[in-house]
């Protein structure tokens, strides 16, 4: 992180805008209207005040197919690539009418056909098609995912810088880890030790539960008891990339007997599993298939997730098991996977580790050390 | 829903399902959290809301829903996944229901003829935004609370002000100073903007007027330095607002102990016309009046806005919406208001900070209680 606000690296931004124009291109849209800030950052390399959760829908960010252009709601050029000059910014507005009087204007716009938008809210849906008649408007989403899950190479060295943050936040965070303590203070301490590293944004916010808590080992309410497993699930936004992974530690000796090592063991299991289904060109349903073939029921959150800008498909989660029998796994992923065992009563170990399929075979990412049996 | 003749509501959006169900969840980063997000019906037969929600066990500590009525992920940025939702609403909802959403995803889209029978949604924003304007006995007590952490996890950062320290490490104190305090979870990206004496010295901008939010850095903070300070929290499902002016490791100059009384006194003319039935133009006024006709507040953003499950939300007073907009917004009380007025004296950089208060019949009571440090007496 440096000491003034930067665009992203010309290598990052030119390998990123070739792969959405050749989208755009292969599904015929001339004009994107980008809401989400992910999608934004990925075509402009410009990065803006991140906020948690979600935002609603406001095109902030336009892309013309044919003039080439990248236009972007900033009201300042610190942090703005010199590939998108002063003329085609537009200041922060909350007047609907302003933002259409400026699209409007958008050299390319009044000749685009097909428009394309990554989400809409009932009024734009009806202000739109009256602001650009000629037009038809489409979902652009499946276009900027088909982007975006392949990850260029300098995208997959953005995605192991972030995850070195993470890791390096989560020992500290661990090395707080001891009876007493609440799931807040380690939330805390992660954040801390994020920022330290020059990263003030999270992925997530919860990073640590007690995933069993006993009742000869509990001790004040939140917090953790001496016989208690505490899962770990923790990512930052280092650059817009998102580094991410999980672990689960007993909270000392009496947390550690016979059941608990079966769990961590029945984890290790449905882990490795997981790892033989992450090759290049099979179905993601055989992640699904990896915990029935290791006899674990599915958690009920999804056990993979694309990383990159935040997130990014595939998604593979039970409730969706047509999406990931359609779903390739496809050289240039970077997913989150997560080996999920036990639940209420024994507890739960979490392993969440980064995984890069390659053509020659997936490659973990994450380094960070295990408690073992 | 009734004036509107909606029978359903869809809400997709995080502040809304929060204010619609009292669920809250530690937010994600917007990429994840469009995709993995809780989902709320709200059916006008039916007292109680549907949460459909990815955050198993975390579903409801702030609400009182049945157990019935908290569902498992709907995932409708998929195909699969908003087809499979047709059907749970159809049991919900049956015939042609008049429905209102607050987002369309492409595949929500796709799925029109199943999820919106009765034909296009309605906006449901109308409907939550009118809703949001009026805080609950319950809601402040929320909001308080969240403030109170802020301002308690605050503190210690500005104790840590030196020169040398980075923007990064204000961030590292208050986000452990954040959690340990019980906050749910940071809403934005705390700033700490070193301002540039000039307006010549800051970055070029649209309007030719004040950069401001910048992104934190790792800029190490030097003697002297001028800091607006800008953060929030969340905690059950509502969020905090917090903003100050710092110096780094000096006194104010008799120059800058100005530009306080001047804001204080645009801040006192701007609440000696709020209470129940003032409009949004008479507060804006207001502070001109006492500005001597120059806009105190950046006029990329507003002189104020609401707070509460959203950390700017409804009403929205001197935004670029106009004179008329703002006239058309007449205070209620029980709003909430985060006033953010600033004074910009070029050459010496200048003053801005926030006042949150509520809203009363005959005035406002303050829900922010900080110092003004170093500035003031």
């Amino acid at each position: 992180m440096a000491t003034e606000v930067l665009a992203d690296d010309r290598g990052l931004r030119e390998s990123r805008r070739q792969r959405a124009f050749a989208e755009m291109e292969a599904n015929d849209i001339d004009v994107l209207l980008l809401g989400r800030e992910a999608n934004a950052r990925y075509v402009s390399g410009a990065p803006r005040l991140w906020t948690a959760g979600t935002r609603p829908f406001g095109p902030g960010c336009v892309v013309v197919r044919a003039t080439g252009a990248v236009h972007l709601v900033s009201t300042w050029d610190e942090g703005i690539p010199d590939d998108i000059p002063h003329e085609h910014l537009f200041g922060i507005t909350w007047n609907p009418g302003n933002l259409l009087a400026w699209l409007r204007g958008i050299d390319g716009m009044a000749e685009a056909r097909r428009i394309g938008t990554d989400s809409l809210t009932p009024r734009f849906a009806q202000l739109f098609p009256k602001v650009f008649p000629s037009a038809e408007l489409v979902d652009a989403e499946p276009a900027l995912q088909a982007a975006r899950r392949i990850k260029t190479p300098e995208e997959v060295e953005a995605i192991r810088a972030s995850i070195t943050v993470a890791e390096t936040a989560l020992a500290v965070a661990l090395s707080e880890l001891r009876p007493g303590v609440s799931e807040r203070h380690l939330a805390g301490v992660f954040m801390e030790a994020m920022a330290r590293q020059g990263v003030t944004t999270p992925a997530t916010q919860r990073v640590a539960w007690i995933s069993r808590r006993r009742p000869h080992g509990r001790g004040e309410a939140g917090a953790v008891g001496a016989a208690d497993l505490v899962a770990f699930d923790a990512g930052v936004v280092a650059g817009g990339y998102t580094g991410e992974l999980g672990r689960t530690w007993p909270a000392g000796p009496a947390a550690v007997d016979a059941a608990t090592r079966a769990l961590y063991r029945q984890a290790d299991d449905v882990w490795s599993r997981l790892l033989g289904a992450c090759e290049a060109g099979t179905s993601c349903h055989g992640l699904l298939a990896a915990y029935e073939a290791a006899g674990h029921p599915l958690p009920p959150f999804p056990i993979a997730t694309g990383l990159g800008l935040g997130f990014d498909v595939p998604l593979v989660d039970r409730h969706l098991p047509l999406t990931a029998g359609q779903d390739r796994l496809l050289p240039g992923m970077v997913l989150a996977v997560t080996a999920h065992v036990g639940g209420e009563g024994p507890g739960a170990v979490l392993r969440k580790e980064a995984v890069l399929v390659t053509a020659a075979g997936p490659e973990v990412l994450t380094t960070s050390p295990h408690w073992r049996p | 829903m009734d004036e509107q003749g909606v029978e359903a509501l869809i809400l997709l959006g995080n502040s809304n399902v929060a204010y619609a169900t009292g669920a809250s969840w530690p937010l994600e980063d917007p990429g994840r959290a469009n995709v993995k997000r809780p989902v709320a019906v709200v059916t006008a037969d039916d007292e109680q809301p549907h949460l459909f929600t990815p955050f198993p066990g975390l579903a409801t500590p702030g609400s009182c829903l049945a157990e019935d009525h908290v569902h498992g992920p709907v995932y409708l940025e998929f195909d699969e996944g908003a087809k499979a939702f047709g059907g749970i609403l159809a049991e919900l909802v049956p015939g042609e229901r008049k429905v209102a959403v607050d987002e369309l995803p492409g595949s929500m889209r796709r799925a029109h003829e199943l999820l919106f029978p009765g034909g296009a949604p309605a906006s449901a924003d109308d409907v939550v935004g009118a809703a949001k304007l009026v805080k609950t006995p319950d809601e402040l007590g929320f909001l308080r609370t969240a403030l109170q952490i802020t301002e308690q996890a605050i503190a210690p950062v500005q104790a840590a002000l030196a020169p040398g320290v980075r923007q990064v490490d204000l961030t590292a104190v208050f986000l452990r100073a954040a959690f340990d305090l019980g906050a749910d979870g940071n809403i934005l990206d705390p700033i700490f903007q070193v301002m540039p004496a000039r307006l010549a010295d800051g970055p070029w901008t649209t309007h030719g007027d004040i950069a401001c939010p910048l992104v934190t850095t790792e800029r190490q903070l030097a003697r002297g330095d001028v800091l607006w300070v800008d953060t929030g929290i969340s905690y059950a499902g509502f969020a905090s607002d917090f903003g100050r002016t710092w110096l780094v490791g000096t006194e104010p100059t008799p120059r800058q102990q100005a530009q306080f009384r001047s804001w204080k006194e645009i801040l006192d003319a701007v609440l000696a016309v709020t209470r129940a039935g003032a409009t949004g133009a008479d507060l804006t006024r207001a502070a001109l009046a006492a500005c001597g006709g120059r806009t105190p507040w950046m006029p990329h953003f507003y002189l104020g806005h609401g707070l509460g499950v959203d950390s700017a939300e409804s009403p929205f007073i001197g935004t670029d919406l106009g004179d008329a907009y703002d006239e058309r917004q007449v205070l209620a009380a029980g709003t909430v208001l985060v006033l953010e007025p600033l004074v910009w004296d070029d050459g010496a950089a200048g003053y801005r900070s926030e006042e949150v208060i509520v809203v009363t019949d005959d005035g406002w009571i303050p829900l922010t209680d900080y110092p003004y440090d170093p500035y003031g007496d």
